[in-house]
């Protein structure tokens, strides 16, 4: 209920529309209701005509031609007051959408990564198309139409019965069984419409795979196998859909069966009244035509019942997006940070994404301005944690991080990841062109220091080759970039920052020599001057880094720089060996080639 | 149904806006553009649908037959009241009921006694029957229409898949997943609904038809002046239709942006976040948003202003039609009001079918549209294919032959030259080459990912294209790069498309590949099941996966495409350990980044520019000092001495930088 309440809140900002909806309604349902009431009205004038010989049109039977006029305003006034409930309540509807998807949508930007990590993008999506779609309707339906068909149901069966009461008992005494019984209905139809779009969930996960995994089908030449399990999934989603296809099939073919049966009552029994002299054939027609408007509120009963119900669940899922507090959240007396110097320490820090298991137990770093923290373990052995740490993409659960001596919660957000930056390892380029990709952190960035960013980043050259240049589209639409223009391209968008600390995810994949070898520039250009933090897989980008952390389980377990951990023999010797075999082996078939190998 | 149907293919809808309409987007592919919107009509696309009807064709009739069936019972409601009125309704006389100018039977007075036989309960038990007949044609034609319906969904989506599956890679390769998927489902059920849409326009139009020739029957002439206003509603309509049109494009680009700037800034919202762009792009969102609304208000306009028109003409019927021209005819009883009264209901169920028939439009021009879409993708031939007389492969011992080969995507770019390779059942072959050299694609042939341009490939001595391609492939596996997985368990993951591999079968392959160890350590052993393509599984585990995946079936020939590429350390060692086992025995073609994998081959063969330029073993390979050995020393031995060279840019800068 509360729930509702809310909505209805953010429908009252628009409360002029509100009111004018429930204004011309009211008006429209009074013209709607004149009109019968005139026909009726013509009707006995003209059952008197047929009886007589008048002729009409005299200045005696002016009446008819009064009448007329007034079915013609009357059909006028309604069409007009319909269309401005039609359109203030779409606009209505509309708006208070229009609200909740720029609240969802910027909630969504400002929330921090653990919330990401928690919710799948198509359930967000889902929030913000479906749910946004559904509370749409509830405004449209549950606010608005409910209380005209209410109104409107109201009123007809008030005329009704004053016309005539057995009449009306007669013709509506099944109305409230039908609008439970389609309700129920509704509810079932609801409940098989989820398990359709369950299992066309379903189909459709059996054929992105099979695309996405063609490779791998037409590797095992399981084709047919592929074709079977599609099958299946086509076969159940096909049978569900029939089912609930013939249940809503089978519920509109009652409803029309009430009307046409009432119809027939009414004709039935107010033929037989109007035989006994209690009824006008006049008001029989009134009452037929009255039934005929009683259609369209019963028919939309049950959806109306139903958009109540999907609002609340809709409205409970993106109030959960709205109000879910992030983790990360800005102190009201923070201030902004200058320029750090990029002293950068980590004091006992530990972090647990929840309370079981932590993934940092009291980590203690101190990388002085400048200088090289390299960052290696296993996978899952908390290394991304830590990085994320720095920008507070989460925050510490115990200890602190200070950059130059103060504890980066005191800082707002925004300052203090203009200070940090990140080349993070899964690359994610905006539908846009090359340029706007890389200056995606500072919109202002002249052309000259887009450039300048591209060159550090050595990808420059790569750029001017393609047709269009830095006009060139990227992203999901645009022309794919290989891996090594992408790690490259995000390390142009930070270098355009210019951060005074920069943390580098290298990336795992392999790559051919020269585009290492063009990588590699571009990280070393980069880390000049900068508190530099690497999480590094390949050995040589470790061995000079002015210190080395080795993490295990959340715990740094050994740490000092190439020379010092060697010494040591401890995890670092051993991961060092496993690598560096291979490459002794290289010298001794070097020296076995005759020496020339390394010419090229 | 309507509504899961229609919120799928809006969220598809929004989908597909993202994935074309980009101003340089390069359309690899020869499918046309996804937004374009076409005909209202388009009779190849129509013809090609309802030959889909034929397997159907008895529910096809059955529901037509409904459909003229309730649409005759729907339109013959007011007259039925017209006639009860007219006949039943009269008092004290012996009544006679009259069809027109037949006397069909005749009655004693009826004294005021509603329990017994009056004329007007004829009525009322035919308004029964009525109803009757009403309910159940309504009811058939529901289900029978549905029927068919789902069954043509069905068959067209097993159709587009199985189609799918017979396209060689290099069509997935050149087309974006997005645009396929959008083509097999939301096209798909853009169609079915064409079809459903088919059938309740035609109820529309024959009940407009029986309106119009009952009211002709009952009245012919006042029937015309009624009707006279209806072709202003049609050219009102006709006018209407193009802006309304209009307007509903807008909408569906405008919730294609707003869903597509959603979508992206989820996925990239770490980038967001790390690069302070939540002002700017809220701001941009708002615009979007704003574009949207403005869209939907318009349409509301336009939807909305068909209202007032209705009620206008409805009006005019009611008022001037019948009550005034009713009036003049009906003077001394030339007109009974059970005919008013009828044409009042008629001139009301008129303007309804109309109003569905417009809404139709945009629908019947998107279904035109998703037709030729599907029909365009079915069409397209697929370039590897069995022949009609292609034979079953026999048990395969493993020897692999290429005869003269030469392979080009575009004709005159050779990606392959003349290659003759000979390869021993059970021998292992590491290919070498630089990148672009032509290795993946060597391999690749090998499975008949396409068909060799020249020259032949025989496996065992049976040329590639005279066997059924899945009867040979089924024999051979091939590990890629990128580890796939598929949604189910471990279990499902590792058998795979072997449904006769038993479990046990299974875990030995596991336990060859040296996966077993960590499957059992995952919470629910084999019968864990794999998140989102196995994410929550390392690329180390998922390729063990993918190892244990490609040596179940046992095949005789297994193909290692940089298999070991991705993989940590750690894993890799675990991995080459447990490979020399499992290839023992099998012939193995292996395109491999690491030394030691190559050194133990039993034959190396060297690629460059497409053609064979050296093959070997490796001591005698590095001994001839060509193209092997430079490229080895340039992969293996430069790599390690660049780290070590100050002049080849180090990555780390020297200690004394930072003092």
């Amino acid at each position: 209920m509360n729930i509702l309440l809310r909505i209805t809140r953010m429908a009252y900002l628009y409360r002029t529309r509100l009111i004018l909806a429930y204004l011309s309604f009211f008006i429209a349902i009074g013209f709607s209701l004149l009109i019968p009431w005139l026909f009726g009205e013509s009707i006995d004038r003209l059952v008197v005509i047929t009886n007589t010989d008048i002729v009409p049109l005299n200045p005696a039977n002016s009446e008819l031609l009064i009448l007329a006029s007034l079915l013609l305003a009357a059909s006028i006034m309604r069409g007009f007051f319909d269309f401005a409930r039609t359109y203030t309540t779409d606009s209505l509807s509309q708006l208070v959408s229009y609200d909740f998807r720029n609240q969802i949508y910027d909630k969504l930007q400002h929330v921090s990564f653990a919330y990401h990590d928690k919710e799948h993008t198509g359930n967000l999506m889902s929030k913000a198309t479906a749910d946004v779609e559904a509370i749409r309707r509830y405004v449209n339906m549950g606010l608005i139409r409910s209380l005209e068909v209410v109104v409107r149901t109201i009123a007809v069966t008030s005329m009704m019965i004053w016309i005539n009461w057995e009449l009306a008992l007669i013709s509506l005494v099944f109305v409230p069984f039908l609008v439970v019984r389609s309700t129920l209905v509704m509810n079932r139809l609801r409940r098989m419409w989820l398990h359709v779009q369950e299992v066309n969930g379903e189909l459709v996960t059996v054929l992105q795979e099979n695309l996405v995994g063609i490779h791998v089908v037409k590797a095992f030449g399981s084709e047919n196998f592929e074709r079977r399990k599609y099958d299946k999934k086509a076969q159940e989603l096909r049978g569900e859909y029939y089912l609930s296809e013939r249940l809503q099939g089978t519920n509109s073919a009652w409803m029309s069966l009430y009307f046409t049966f009432a119809l027939g009552l009414i004709v039935w029994f107010g033929g037989w009244e109007i035989i006994r002299g209690d009824l006008t054939a006049g008001e029989m027609t009134t009452f037929l035509l009255y039934l005929n408007q009683l259609t369209f509120p019963i028919r939309s009963a049950a959806q109306i019942i139903n958009s109540f119900s999907r609002a609340i669940s809709s409205g409970r899922r993106i109030f959960d997006v709205l109000d879910s507090s992030s983790p990360v959240e800005e102190r009201p007396d923070a201030r902004p940070m200058g320029r750090s110097r990029g002293h950068v320490r980590f004091e006992n820090a530990s972090f647990a994404y929840d309370s079981r298991s932590p993934t940092l137990k009291g980590v203690d770093i101190d990388a002085a301005p400048g200088q090289v923290t390299a960052i290696l373990g296993a996978p899952g052995s908390g290394k991304s944690t830590i990085v994320n740490l720095l920008p507070r993409f989460y925050d510490v659960t115990g200890g602190r991080v200070t950059i130059d001596g103060e504890d980066i919660r005191e800082f707002t957000l925004e300052s203090l990841r203009r200070n940090v930056g990140i080349v993070q390892q899964d690359i994610f380029l905006f539908d846009a062109t090359i340029r706007d990709n890389i200056a995606y952190g500072v919109s202002n960035a002249s052309e000259e220091d887009i450039i300048n960013a591209a060159k550090i980043a050595q990808l420059h050259d790569q750029i001017m080759s393609f047709a269009h240049g830095y006009d060139t589209w990227v992203g999901e639409r645009g022309s794919t970039l290989s891996g090594g223009q992408r790690q490259r391209l995000s390390i142009a968008r930070t270098v355009l920052v210019d951060p005074p600390i920069l943390i580098l995810d290298d990336s795992t994949s392999s790559v051919d020599v020269e585009t290492e070898r063009q990588i590699h520039q571009a990280m070393v250009n980069v880390m000049k001057g900068r508190t530099t933090f690497v999480i590094a897989h390949r050995l040589s980008t470790v061995r000079e880094a002015d210190q080395i952390l080795v993490l295990r389980d959340g715990q740094i377990v050994e740490e000092g720089n190439h020379v010092e951990l060697m010494a040591t023999r401890g995890i670092y010797r051993d991961i060092y060996e496993l690598q560096l075999r291979p490459q002794e082996e290289v010298l001794l078939d070097a020296s076995l080639a005759g020496g020339d190998g390394g010419d090229n | 149904m309507r509504g899961v149907g229609g919120g799928f293919g809006g969220m598809m809808g929004g989908m597909r806006g993202l994935h074309s309409g980009g101003m340089n987007s390069p359309t690899m592919d020869n499918l046309s553009d996804d937004n374009a919107l076409g005909a209202v009509y388009n009779n190849k696309v129509v013809l090609r649908l309802i030959s889909y009807m034929g397997p159907f064709r008895s529910d096809v009739i059955k529901s037509l037959v409904a459909v003229f069936i309730y649409t005759v019972a729907n339109a013959s409601i007011p007259g039925l009241i017209m006639l009860a009125i007219n006949n039943g309704i009269k008092v004290g006389e012996p009544w006679s009921f009259n069809l027109f100018q037949w006397n069909i039977l005749t009655i004693p007075a009826n004294a005021g006694d509603f329990w017994s036989w009056h004329p007007l309960h004829f009525f009322g038990l035919g308004f029964l029957a009525l109803t009757l007949v009403h309910f159940a044609s309504n009811f058939f034609q529901f289900v029978f229409m549905a029927r068919v319906g789902q069954s043509i969904l069905y068959a067209l989506r097993m159709e587009m898949f199985s189609h799918l599956q017979d396209m060689s890679p290099s069509f997935f390769h050149r087309t974006a997943t997005g645009r396929i998927m959008s083509r097999s489902q939301s096209d798909v059920l853009q169609l079915q609904e064409t079809f459903e849409m088919l059938v309740l326009a035609l109820a529309d139009v024959l009940t407009l038809a029986f309106i119009v020739i009952f009211m002709l029957i009952v009245d012919w002439q006042l029937a015309l002046v009624c009707l006279s206003i209806v072709p202003v509603l049609f050219f009102i309509l006709g006018y209407w239709q193009r802006f309304a049109r209009r307007s509903f494009m807008r909408i569906r680009r405008a919730i294609a942006m707003v869903n597509g700037e959603y979508n992206q800034n989820i996925t990239g919202v770490r980038v967001v976040q790390s690069l302070n762009r939540q002002e700017e792009n809220l701001e941009h969102f708002k615009e979007l948003n704003q574009e949207h609304l403005d869209a939907n208000l318009q349409a509301s306009r336009f939807s909305g202003g068909l209202q007032p028109m209705v009620e206008f003409l409805i009006g005019v019927g009611m008022g001037f039609g019948i009550v005034l021209v009713g009036g003049i005819m009906a003077k001394g009883g030339a007109l009974e009001w059970g005919v008013l009264v009828a044409f009042a209901l008629w001139i009301q169920r008129f303007f309804e079918p109309i109003r569905h028939l417009t809404m139709q439009y945009g629908v019947f021009q998107r279904s035109m549209a998703a037709g030729v879409r599907i029909f365009e993708l079915m069409d397209l031939q697929p370039e590897v294919n069995d022949k009609k007389d292609a034979i079953e492969m026999p048990p395969v011992r493993g020897e692999v032959r290429f005869e003269d080969v030469s392979f080009h995507y575009v004709e005159g770019v050779e990606v392959l030259q003349n290659i003759n390779l000979q390869i021993q059942p059970g021998e292992n072959v590491a290919l070498v080459g630089s990148t672009g050299a032509g290795k993946s694609t060597l391999v690749t042939l090998i499975h008949r990912f396409a068909d060799v341009t020249e020259g032949r490939i025989t496996i065992d001595g049976y040329d590639l294209r005279d066997v059924r391609r899945e009867s040979v492939v089924g024999q051979m596996s091939m590990v890629l790069q990128e580890p796939y997985l598929f949604s189910g368990n471990v279990m499902d993951n590792i058998r795979y498309c072997y449904d006769d591999a038993s479990d046990e079968d299974v875990i030995n392959a596991a336990k060859a590949v040296g996966a077993h160890d960590f499957i059992m350590a995952l919470e629910d052993g084999y019968e864990t099941v794999l998140a989102e393509r196995g994410v929550n599984l390392s690329v180390g585990q998922r390729q063990l996966i993918s190892f244990a995946r490609a040596i179940v079936g046992d095949p005789r020939i297994i193909v290692l495409d940089e298999a070991t590429a991705n993989i940590d350390t750690h894993t890799e060692i675990l991995i080459q350990e447990a490979l020399s086992h499992v290839l023992e025995g099998r012939t193995s073609i292996v395109i491999a980044h690491r030394l030691s994998t190559i050194r133990s081959a039993d034959k190396i063969v060297v690629l460059d520019k497409g053609r064979i330029v050296e093959v070997g073993r490796h001591e005698e390979l590095l001994r001839q000092g060509g193209v092997y050995s430079r490229l080895y020393a340039i992969n293996y031995g430069l790599s390690y001495e660049n780290g070590a060279e100050p002049e080849g840019g180090s990555l780390i800068p020297a200690p004394a930088d930072n003092d």
